[in-house]
């Protein structure tokens, strides 16, 4: 525990003398550690304990929300009584009782990163940069990452709540470079699970780098990719991002709550083609984006968003539940301390579909197969949005041809959720961090190969 | 925070360990904020936070460990990480800590103390009573809201360097909602400034900006000239800026390398980079190493002057230090960074811009830079949205279209320059600002 009961009830109490109905703590001790490497050699090692106290309270939507870095009994008092300043006037005399709970741990870890010798995890990303630099004599630079979190936080809040947690996740992310004629061209590759270092026991890091290379070396063969509206293929793992910006965003409260999304309102209606259903879960065992409870002390849950085409949910923290008179969804994130919480997604995904994925390459006369995207963003009260795409190839009669670079792709998510007319059965995620208002969250997102019946390709003329 | 009490242990610590080369790096930040829903202010948030970095040299190699929780145990860990770091560093460039620099000139701007709380739910409520009074199609949803920040930081060295800076800013935003019809359309504008007036023109600016979308369309895909404007475009400067870095140029990263003292960019264009430019309110006089700051021309006339330097990286070129050795947060390691990174302006109007294009897109937007402008290929492919140009004026709103291209290529085509630059809204010693550009034949694709 970072902070004792009793010493919470009195923070609690102290946030609430002045008319909130509802007041929260949440308390953190994480610490970050991470490996880098350049140039083939260990070039930077950095460790760094982030310890903060958040501090809540709401009446009815009216949020007030302080945190300090300072955990003295005192910097917690003066913290809590800011809130209540914030808040309004008054005296209260407010009594909280805490019982502690404990939620279960679906996510068990057998390596802490932070336990093991920097030497062990520097072979470790050493092994993935090397075999990218080997990949081909034309891959002129690898840099790499390996990255781990130690994350524990508590939460207490004025309705008796009292549980704490600790997240571990560890991610390894290589960026190679490829290089011709004064030309550079980049691939990445990035996996990352809530999982210790066994996660290497999963996934070799050489092959890590070895997708690095190989996807560096197919941009610098290739040319610009047109421009103009195509059918295309979006392939699974990352390409889900077309679902996590084109829809996940508009389904969050933060925006659905006050109205500013074009999916308000639209619960029960056939929103997307009926090929299409998708899931936010935070509950799958070691995935990325996954927490046993959100930042708000909601267990997480499966949630279905989109079943068959139709709209069945959104996903709501606890302010959102307040505004739109539904319940929480244990959909409450933040970055850190420093953040107030509000509904993001964990991980996000379309469902595997009816087609087959030969079917939807063979269907495409002419059009663009989107193998890896890059990141990409929205405007949830229009749905306009963008992501990139990192490696792609041109579809001639069914095949899939020469490869294409510097294209993205560019719609309006409640027409894309329409044009989604083949889905495919290979579902897989890949990881990313998303940011929004409460900071960023390390996020999965995830699809089979899908068609897209027609979507504007930012390429050039 | 009890600075000197860390720093006491830290020293302490660091003579234990037989350390000779050493730096404390520590920051203390107050922040606030508040934002308007309905008429009622519907958030308020302050936050106090601030962290201690130890970095040392063992055996010619930097260890960095940084904390937010300031004990005695943790500070003397603190010493132990960061020596256990610098003994797994395989680098074998030059590492330095820096006995100081012979002159640091003052900022430009000052740090004022923060606005209280009240002042703060007073501009934001203010701006929404405004906003919504600009227009009847103004819509609920609508928010407007103000912050401020202040950081304290303190760098002292085992050379007996201690220097300290104090900064603030704070500011206000307006996203307005406008609906008309099924039509919903927002315009975000945010300013930084200490007064309420500083403030009067972004309700207007913010509506103006949100209807000016209303009935957009999409263009054909083709060739098409364009004037960025300067908020998009010092988004892009933004996205390209790491090219300028000497660690990318030396490591092979950046389309840069080889070009100092070659034509890049088209004769029009000059880029500076000047830390203590008036209209930016975060200054520093030193940088993450402790070396003076200074205004260079990265870019003079199209000519390509210098790189950005720290101290290792000049090492290597056999040049000084130009000062832009940067800690994003105590946190951070230094990494090189601009300071007010700026397109500087030109000659023309923005009606000449507009009148000598005559046909032509103006590009009012541009999205998701973090992910499809690419710094090591220099190419980007971006969601737009502005106005067509037609016969030299401001005609139909467009949207759903990209505009792709080089970022040298684009550097290149510039042919003219507007005379008004766009500064943005910063909360940190990084910031971006560009005049309007004009650009010649940019591939677009929409319809």
């Amino acid at each position: 525990m970072i902070l004792d009961r009793k010493l919470l009830q009195e923070v609690l109490a102290a946030a609430m003398t002045t008319g909130a109905d509802f007041a929260e703590v949440y308390a953190e001790r994480t610490l970050n550690d991470s490996v880098h490497l350049l140039d083939g050699k260990i070039d930077q090692i950095s460790s760094n304990v982030v310890s903060g106290v958040g501090i809540r309270a709401f009446k009815e939507t009216r949020t007030v929300y302080a945190s300090t870095s300072d955990l003295s009994r005192e910097g917690l008092l003066r913290c809590a009584r800011s809130v209540a300043a914030a808040m309004g006037e008054g005296n209260a005399q407010v009594s909280i009782s805490l019982v502690e709970r404990m939620f279960p741990n679906i996510h068990p870890v057998r390596i802490i990163p932070s336990s093991v010798e920097s030497r062990i995890k520097s072979d470790l990303l050493r092994a993935g940069c090397t075999a990218a630099r080997e990949y081909d004599p034309a891959i002129s630079q690898v840099t790499g990452t390996l990255l781990g979190v130690d994350h524990t936080i508590q939460i207490a809040n004025s309705e008796g709540l009292l549980t704490s947690d600790r997240h571990i996740r560890t991610r390894m992310a290589i960026q190679a470079i490829a290089s011709e004629k004064g030309g550079n061209q980049s691939g990445f590759y990035g996996p990352g699970r809530g999982m210790g270092l066994e996660f290497f026991d999963m996934i070799d890091p050489a092959e890590i780098g070895r997708r690095a290379a190989a996807q560096a070396m197919v941009n610098l063969r290739a040319d610009y990719c047109p421009a103009g509206k195509m059918t295309v293929a979006i392939e699974n793992g990352f390409g889900g991002v077309i679902f996590h910006e084109a829809c996940g965003h508009s389904l969050e409260a933060t925006s659905v709550a006050i109205g500013n999304s074009e999916m308000a309102g639209k619960l029960g209606q056939q929103i997307a083609n009926p090929k299409v259903t998708a899931i936010d879960d935070g509950t799958i065992p070691g995935a990325w984006g996954s927490v046993n409870i959100d930042d708000e002390g909601t267990p997480t849950q499966r949630n279905v968003l989109i079943e068959n085409g139709v709209l069945k949910n959104y996903m709501i923290d606890r302010l959102g539940s307040r505004r739109m008179g539904m319940p929480m969804t244990g959909s409450a994130r933040r970055q850190s301390y420093a953040y107030e919480p509000t509904s993001r997604m964990t991980n996000t995904f379309i469902d595997n579909g009816p087609d087959k994925n030969e079917d939807i390459i063979a269907s495409i006369e002419y059009g663009l197969y989107a193998k890896s995207m890059g990141g990409g963003s929205v405007n949830p009260l229009t749905g306009d949005f963008n992501f990139s795409v990192s490696e792609g190839y041109i579809v001639r009669n069914g095949k899939i041809c020469e490869p294409v670079r510097g294209a993205s792709l560019i719609g309006k998510g409640a027409q894309i959720l329409k044009d989604i007319d083949m889905v495919g059965q290979n579902l897989a995620t890949g990881q990313g961090m998303c940011g929004s208002s409460s900071g960023s969250v390390p996020t999965d997102v995830g699809q089979p190969l899908i068609r897209v019946s027609s979507i504007t390709v930012g390429g050039r003329n | 925070m009890n600075f000197e009490q860390m720093k006491e242990y830290l020293v302490a610590a660091a003579k234990v360990a037989g350390l000779t080369e050493y730096e404390i790096y520590a920051t203390s930040n107050r922040e606030m904020s508040t934002e308007t829903l309905k008429g009622e202010i519907s958030s308020f948030s302050s936050g106090e936070s601030g962290g201690i970095s130890f970095r040392c040299i063992v055996n010619g190699k930097m260890g960095y460990a940084s904390s937010e929780l300031l004990t005695r145990e943790e500070m003397e860990a603190l010493v132990d990480r960061a020596i256990d770091n610098a003994k797994n560093i395989e680098n074998d460039d030059e590492v330095f800590i820096f006995p100081g620099s012979k002159h640091y000139e003052a900022v430009t701007a000052p740090a004022c103390d923060l606005p209280e709380a009240g002042t703060l739910k007073n501009w934001a409520l203010d701006l929404e009573k405004k906003t919504y009074a600009e227009h009847p199609s103004v819509s609920d949803g609508t928010q407007t809201g103000a912050i401020a920040f202040e950081s304290n930081i303190m760098l002292c060295n085992s050379h007996g360097l201690e220097l300290t800076n104090h900064v603030s800013a704070s500011g206000a935003y307006v996203d307005a909602i406008v609906k008309e019809g099924d039509e919903a359309v927002s315009g975000f504008k945010i300013k930084s400034g200490r007064d309420a007036t500083v403030f009067e023109a972004l309700p207007g600016e913010a509506v103006e900006k949100a209807r000016g979308k209303l009935g957009a369309v999409t263009v054909e895909s083709g060739k098409y000239d364009c004037v960025i404007s300067g908020e998009q475009m010092r988004t892009l400067l933004s996205a390209f800026s790491s090219m300028f870095s000497a660690k990318m140029v030396q490591h092979g990263m950046s389309l840069l390398k080889g070009k100092l003292g070659e034509k890049i960019a088209s004769d029009v264009v000059t880029v500076t980079d000047d830390p203590r430019r008036p209209e930016c309110d975060v200054q520093t006089s030193f940088d993450g190493e402790g070396v003076a700051t200074y205004r260079k021309c990265v870019i003079e006339q199209g000519e390509l002057r210098t790189y950005l330097y720290d101290l290792t990286t000049a090492k290597k070129d056999g040049v000084a230090s130009t000062g832009n050795g940067q800690r994003g947060s105590y946190a951070s390691s230094v990494s090189i960074a601009p300071y007010c990174f700026c397109l500087e302006a030109g000659d023309k109007t923005q009606d000449e811009l507009f009148g000598e294009m005559g046909e032509g897109l103006y590009i009012t937007e541009l999205k998701g830079i973090h992910a499809g402008a690419n710094a090591v290929t220099g190419d980007f492919s971006l969601e737009s949205a502005g106005f067509r140009i037609r016969d030299g004026k401001i005609a139909e709103a467009v949207k759903t279209f990209t505009i792709a291209g080089n970022f040298l290529e684009l550097l290149k085509n510039i042919d003219a320059i507007g005379d008004e630059i766009r500064f943005g809204f910063t909360g940190g010693f990084t910031s971006f600002a560009s005049a309007d550009v004009r650009v010649r034949g940019i591939s677009v694709a929409g319809k």
